[in-house]
């Protein structure tokens, strides 16, 4: 089967000196976030989601924002999206 | 209406950004929604409802509401209700078709009639089903059929069917005993106080224990027999007697004190053991008991215990004269044994008879008591 991140990860050289297993992050047209390897929510709001990653802390600003979907791994995220941010 | 199968929950509580990460590691939730600070809103699976349930009941999570929404909740919702009023419907018609019938029978007022005679009529008789069912027939069979029935009534009482019953007054020597009054002992007749039937004997009269006193029956004026109960009271002179035989001279056999024992242990009755002293007696006299050895069912070892006592015989011999007054008493006691429901003792006297080394002592004793009739 096709992985289209999979893909994108092989074309970069170099990409085993790169750690770039940790989570994939897309973000359809502002109004859709996919997340896939997260740690668990650190907060909750329309305004303002954030959770954790392998090194780190992800904050996704926006608003009217729901999570539409939270699984062990993923997390999908539908409202307007304005900024991601990696801290 | 919403096909997918989905239960939505609200809750209420503190940190829920935790408790979030926690269920979505065992069960997949949608559309999550932060209502509040402390109130969000999520989806799960129609399916995993109550595992989320359970999850957020062991977390001490206040659930406000929890709505089910899906084709599978409405087919599950509409079987269970159209189950209920399929169940009350059976019950209403199983309801309605027995409570034609009469189940059970109550009969009141009877005496002298059986209630399974009269119960067997009426279920042989008339039918059970109630829009079937005339109380004027039941009440004028049950009157045809039991001669014994003065008056009675019928009412169907939801499913039973109460008869009450008066039944007629008859005299007693319509249905009494007629049994003549037997002498109970051997006597001289001294009075009686006849109430109904015929006396057979009189006053002076001897009789035997066993003879008719009072017949049951009555002879009216033109001769006609008529059957009543036999009722007096027969009073009699009874001769007691009570005797005591003395021989001059007897044999009399009594234990030495010695003694030898035989021992035979037995398994299932088969003699696996047996054990015996030599024994040199002349006379003796055995005695058994029996032993078990173990109390268990396995190997019930039995032992049987052979007594043996040797004997010797006396001769006796004695003079009457030396023991007679011994005799007398010994007689007396003898005649009062005989004596029971004796109302006073007229005369007691003693007479002797002697033969060939024997002396019979009989004693008499006299008494007045009834021995025929009430008591």
């Amino acid at each position: 089967m096709f992985n289209f991140l999979g893909e994108i990860k092989d074309n970069i050289k170099n990409s085993k000196n790169f750690d770039l297993d940790s989570f994939n992050i897309i973000n359809v047209s502002g109004r859709l976030l996919y997340v896939e390897g997260h740690l668990g929510l650190v907060s909750l709001s329309k305004e303002l989601i954030s959770f954790k990653v392998k090194k780190g802390v992800i904050m996704v600003e926006g608003s009217d924002m729901i999570l539409a979907e939270l699984s062990e791994n993923t997390i999908k995220i539908c409202g307007s999206i304005n900024k991601v941010e990696q801290i | 209406m919403n096909f997918k199968n989905q239960t939505k929950f609200h809750i209420h509580g503190l940190n829920q950004e935790k408790l979030l990460s926690d269920l979505c590691k065992t069960v997949s939730l949608n559309e999550i929604e932060r209502k509040e600070k402390n109130e969000t809103t999520f989806e799960c699976s129609y399916f995993e409802y109550k595992k989320v349930e359970k999850f957020l009941k062991n977390r001490n999570v206040k659930i406000v509401s929890i709505k089910h929404s899906g084709l599978a909740y409405n087919l599950k919702k509409i079987l269970t209700s159209y189950g209920l009023i399929l169940a009350v419907l059976l019950f209403s018609v199983f309801y309605f078709v027995q409570n034609q019938f009469i189940l059970q029978y109550e009969i009141n007022g009877v005496d002298r009639l059986s209630e399974v005679e009269v119960v067997d009529f009426v279920k042989e008789n008339f039918s059970r089903q109630k829009n079937k069912i005339s109380i004027d027939e039941i009440e004028f069979g049950l009157v045809d059929e039991f001669e014994e029935i003065s008056f009675v009534s019928c009412m169907i009482k939801g499913q039973t069917l109460v008869i009450n019953i008066k039944e007629k007054l008859w005299p007693d020597e319509m249905y009494g005993e007629f049994a003549p009054i037997i002498s109970q002992k051997d006597g001289k007749i001294t009075g009686i106080n006849l109430i109904s039937g015929t006396a057979k004997v009189k006053v002076g009269d001897l009789v035997q224990k066993g003879d008719v006193l009072i017949e049951p029956y009555t002879i009216d004026a033109s001769g006609e027999l008529k059957n009543v109960e036999a009722k007096g009271e027969i009073f009699a002179e009874v001769y007691n007697e009570g005797s005591c035989d003395h021989y001059q001279t007897y044999i009399q056999v009594d234990r030495t004190g010695r003694v030898v024992e035989q021992n035979d242990i037995s398994l299932f009755g088969l003699l696996i053991y047996s054990f015996k002293e030599d024994m040199n007696f002349q006379m003796y006299e055995v005695e058994y008991e029996d032993l078990d050895l173990t109390n268990n069912l396995f190997l019930p070892f039995k032992m049987r215990k052979t007594i043996y006592y040797e004997l010797e015989e006396k001769i006796i011999s004695s003079e009457f004269e030396d023991v007679k007054e011994e005799y007398i008493a010994k007689a007396k006691e003898n005649a009062l044994e005989n004596c029971d429901n004796y109302d006073t003792i007229i005369d007691e006297f003693y007479t002797l008879r002697h033969l060939s080394g024997v002396t019979i002592v009989n004693y008499c004793i006299i008494t007045s008591e009834q021995i025929g009739g009430i008591e």
